[in-house]
């Protein structure tokens, strides 16, 4: 199993959230009452204009497009998408802003668009981003590579500064193998497609129960609060996991931690700073805390998928009981994917190479190589070769992504609030 | 144009032949210097000045309006942040008497360090009579509250910064950890110059390249060979198990991730470096000096005292500065072993570009403000670093 060396690579993976997709995703796998009243449609990331039958702009024009509101708002106003015709663009690199892992080292991500007609001519060129805030920095400030891959709480930024624009849905002939609810929030409420979900997966706490010993029952987001773990537990720097992570303990319940008000946001703050005796590192590289966790650094540590696969497999770790936590407060979710530059040359181009990154085949070796869950989803589960990650990972259980057992990443229209908050808490 | 007019004007053989030698001698000059100039400008001027428009929104990144309210970048001249930063502050209190506490803005506590600097600098020449007691008044304050406030529960405290001010609070303990460990590398640094200036009388030059050995070698991969020295199953503490000084259910566990660790690793990564200013201070020492001083019936340790340190003084404090400077401002030291204790200055400074709270404005403003301070430090002291300048009384 090569994914310690690969994983090792992908640095910075994505950062936390929740969300209206998983409000969906319950509904898909038969969630029931409770999941009719999350699935209303998100907070638009600026008051939205009301949407009447006004007709959308048959051009795309992403600076000027009204404010996007994710989730599946009943809009009647439907927006044409885009048409791009590859073959009458400009010869020269398609460049990407991409996570490490995922560049050219990930061969089989992008092997259909590798082997097509543009390889030679445009070739795929890489350079790395660190995380969702540095990558949308960078382009607000000019930077303009063709595709950028953040997660989907970002897009509405990009989208309000102009800096996007949709894609055509002609030319990725697997965009409806990604489920309704995974798809939907990056879409714009005139059914643009903004944002192409690649990779999804879960945060959560790994513990070892040999040293904290409780049961599943148990499993709560509050061990942060335990005194008897002082200095024993990590978590991740990013301010805005901080403060979900401050509400979530306030409450004790399942609440959408993208929903917070400053009341709720000032508590959670309150409630990070009391757990900072027990927090011995805000992490920020994510191999650095895989390897605290596994070196006994830390007996608790805040963790996507690879690293719980890490330290599942990992050889020190043998015969001790590590666990990936599934709080009764829920599990922190992200789903991350691709976005499209509005100042690109060769968006056809562009589009065909996500498109690759979009095969059953693709989606397949992601969960392989990284253990990541894959937003496409047909036929995928029979692809992977690890059968076992599909059970660790509850990859084939729609209920496991949605509320109340999970709360994925959505657009945070107060987000400032929240990062200023979260970062108070690691400067106190 | 210079060259041209003294070349076609030499009508008066005397004047011209001095003028155009003088020409030669200012055309040498600048011209040796102007590559280091252009260094200086380029690399360090211009992006300062920069960096100032910046924190005062004169100048943005942002692509758009709508960008800018992204990176949280004002797009006109405000004032608003610096205002802020300077009234924001810290409430300092009496350890034990809760009901002795005042508040200190930003711009007193600036006032007050500047005059204890100036203090410790210059207060022999402010007056005859009290200046020695000014000088070394001002050092003790200067160095009591940065070495004792805070330094953490195990050190005394007379007072600590209760609440307001994060940023300043984080500064007033990076302050803290950059002069602790810029003095213990000094003190560690100086008796391995001593004795390769004074001990060793062949192959200095290998030796001190034994020195410097550890600096073939990435910062990053001995950064980590620490971590692996260091960590709760790490070198140190396996072998405590091994001896059965220690329960392995109860590491030594402040040697990872503490202001302990970044400390001692700043000092590990500095050392080798202030030993080459020192030795050669020490080098240029007129050894007919000490010899005297021993002929005169001083003891090794008087001579020391009264005439090696005193001459070499430039030197040690050229190193302090070297190790404080650098370390005031660290990021990369703290992010990789200081956790959640050794959170600096610096780390704060990169959260608000790259970090979690994009604030662009605000990262300039506390840039700024390090590098205000920083050069007010050096400004202040580099009259000790001119050879002889201050050291001798």
């Amino acid at each position: 199993m090569d994914v310690n060396r690969k994983m090792s690579r992908r640095g910075f993976v994505a950062l936390t959230g929740a969300a209206s997709l998983s409000a969906l995703l319950a509904a898909c796998g038969g969630g029931g009452g409770e999941a009719a009243e999350p699935a209303a449609p998100a907070e638009p990331a600026e008051p939205a204009e009301p949407a009447p039958a006004e007709p959308a702009p048959a051009e795309p024009a992403p600076a000027e497009s009204p404010p996007a509101e994710t989730g599946e708002a009943a809009s009647p106003a439907l927006a044409e998408g885009p048409t791009f015709d590859p073959a009458s663009e400009p010869d020269g690199p398609v460049t990407f802003f991409e996570w490490a892992g995922y560049d050219d080292t990930a061969p089989w991500m992008w092997k259909t668009y590798t082997s097509g007609e543009y390889a030679k001519s445009s070739p795929l060129k890489f350079e790395f981003l660190e995380n969702d805030i540095q990558a949308l920095a960078k382009v607000a400030s000019g930077y303009s590579p063709d595709v950028i891959h953040p997660c989907i709480a970002y897009w509405p930024d990009f989208q309000a500064a102009g800096l996007i624009q949709p894609w055509d849905k002609a030319l990725l002939p697997d965009y409806e193998g990604i489920p309704e609810a995974i798809r939907g929030p990056g879409v714009s409420d005139d059914g643009l497609i903004y944002h192409v979900p690649f990779d999804i997966g879960f945060s959560s706490l790994v513990y070892r129960a040999d040293k904290i010993p409780i049961t599943p029952e148990e499993e709560s987001w509050s061990l942060l609060l335990d005194p008897a773990y002082e200095g024993k537990l990590a978590t991740y720097s990013d301010p805005v996991t901080i403060i979900k992570i401050g509400a979530l303990i306030n409450a004790g319940e399942p609440i959408d931690p993208n929903k917070l008000d400053s009341d709720q946001i000032a508590a959670a703050k309150e409630t990070m700073i009391k757990a900072k005796p027990q927090i011995r590192n805000f992490w920020s590289g994510n191999q650095d805390n895989i390897n605290d966790f596994i070196n006994g650094n830390v007996w608790a540590t805040y963790m996507w998928p690879d690293g719980y696969l890490q330290a599942l497999r990992h050889e020190k770790l043998q015969g001790v009981d590590v666990r990936y936590m599934w709080p009764k407060e829920g599990r922190l979710a992200w789903v991350c994917g691709f976005v499209l530059h509005a100042n690109t040359e060769r968006p056809g181009r562009a589009t065909l190479a996500i498109a690759a990154a979009n095969t059953p085949q693709a989606a397949a070796s992601l969960t392989d190589v990284f253990a990541y869950g894959s937003a496409q989803q047909a036929g995928v589960t029979d692809l992977i070769k690890d059968k076992e990650l599909i059970s660790i990972f509850s990859l084939d259980d729609p209920s496991a992504f949605a509320p109340p057992r999970a709360w994925f990443e959505q657009p945070l229209p107060n987000r400032q609030e929240y990062s200023e908050a979260g970062e108070a808490v690691k400067a106190a | 144009m210079a060259t041209e007019a003294t070349a076609a004007a030499p009508a008066v053989p005397g004047e011209g032949g001095r003028r155009s030698r003088r020409v030669q001698d200012a055309l040498a000059t600048y011209g040796l210097t102007a590559p280091a100039l252009a260094l200086l400008l380029v690399f360090f001027l211009f992006p300062i000045y920069y960096i100032v428009r910046y924190s005062l929104g004169l100048e943005h990144f942002a692509v758009t309006e709508a960008a800018a309210e992204i990176t949280g970048e004002f797009t006109q001249l405000t004032t608003q942040l610096w205002s802020e930063f300077l009234t924001v502050g810290v409430d300092v209190q009496i350890l034990g008497k809760d009901n002795v506490s005042f508040h200190l803005p930003t711009w007193a506590i600036g006032i007050i360090f500047v005059a204890l600097v100036v203090g410790a600098v210059a207060g022999r020449r402010l007056s005859e009579r009290w200046g020695g007691w000014i000088q070394g008044g001002s050092i003790v304050l200067l160095l009591v509250p940065f070495m004792t406030i805070p330094a953490g529960n195990n050190l005394l405290r007379f007072a600590e910064l209760s609440s307001g001010g994060d940023f300043l609070r984080l500064f007033f303990r990076s302050v803290t950890m950059a002069t602790t460990s810029a003095i213990w590398a000094v003190i560690i640094a100086f008796p391995i110059a001593y004795f390769l200036a004074f001990g060793i009388k062949k192959s200095k030059y290998t030796w001190l390249l034994i020195v410097i050995a550890p600096f073939l070698t990435s910062y990053l991969l001995r950064i980590f060979a620490w971590k692996i020295i260091l960590g709760d199953q790490g070198l140190i503490n396996s072998a405590l198990f091994e001896l059965g000084l220690r329960d392995p259910d109860n590491p030594l566990s402040f040697l990872i991730y503490s202001q302990f660790t970044v400390i001692l690793v700043l000092l590990y990564a500095w050392v080798p470096f202030i030993v080459l200013p020192i030795f050669i201070a020490l080098e240029s020492i007129d050894r007919r000096l000490l010899e005297a001083a021993t002929d005169l019936g001083a003891s090794r340790l008087k001579a020391l005292a009264k005439v090696t340190l005193p001459i070499a003084a430039p030197g040690i404090i050229a190193a302090f500065l070297f190790v404080f400077i650098p370390s005031i401002g660290e990021y990369i030291t703290p992010s990789l072993v200081g956790g959640n204790n050794g959170y600096m200055f610096g780390q704060a400074i990169a959260s608000q570009f790259v970090g979690g709270a994009l604030d662009w404005q605000t990262g300039s403003v506390l840039s700024v403000f390090l590098l205000g301070v920083v050069l007010f430090l050096t400004l202040a002291t580099s009259k000790f670093l001119r050879q002889g300048g201050g050291a001798t009384s």
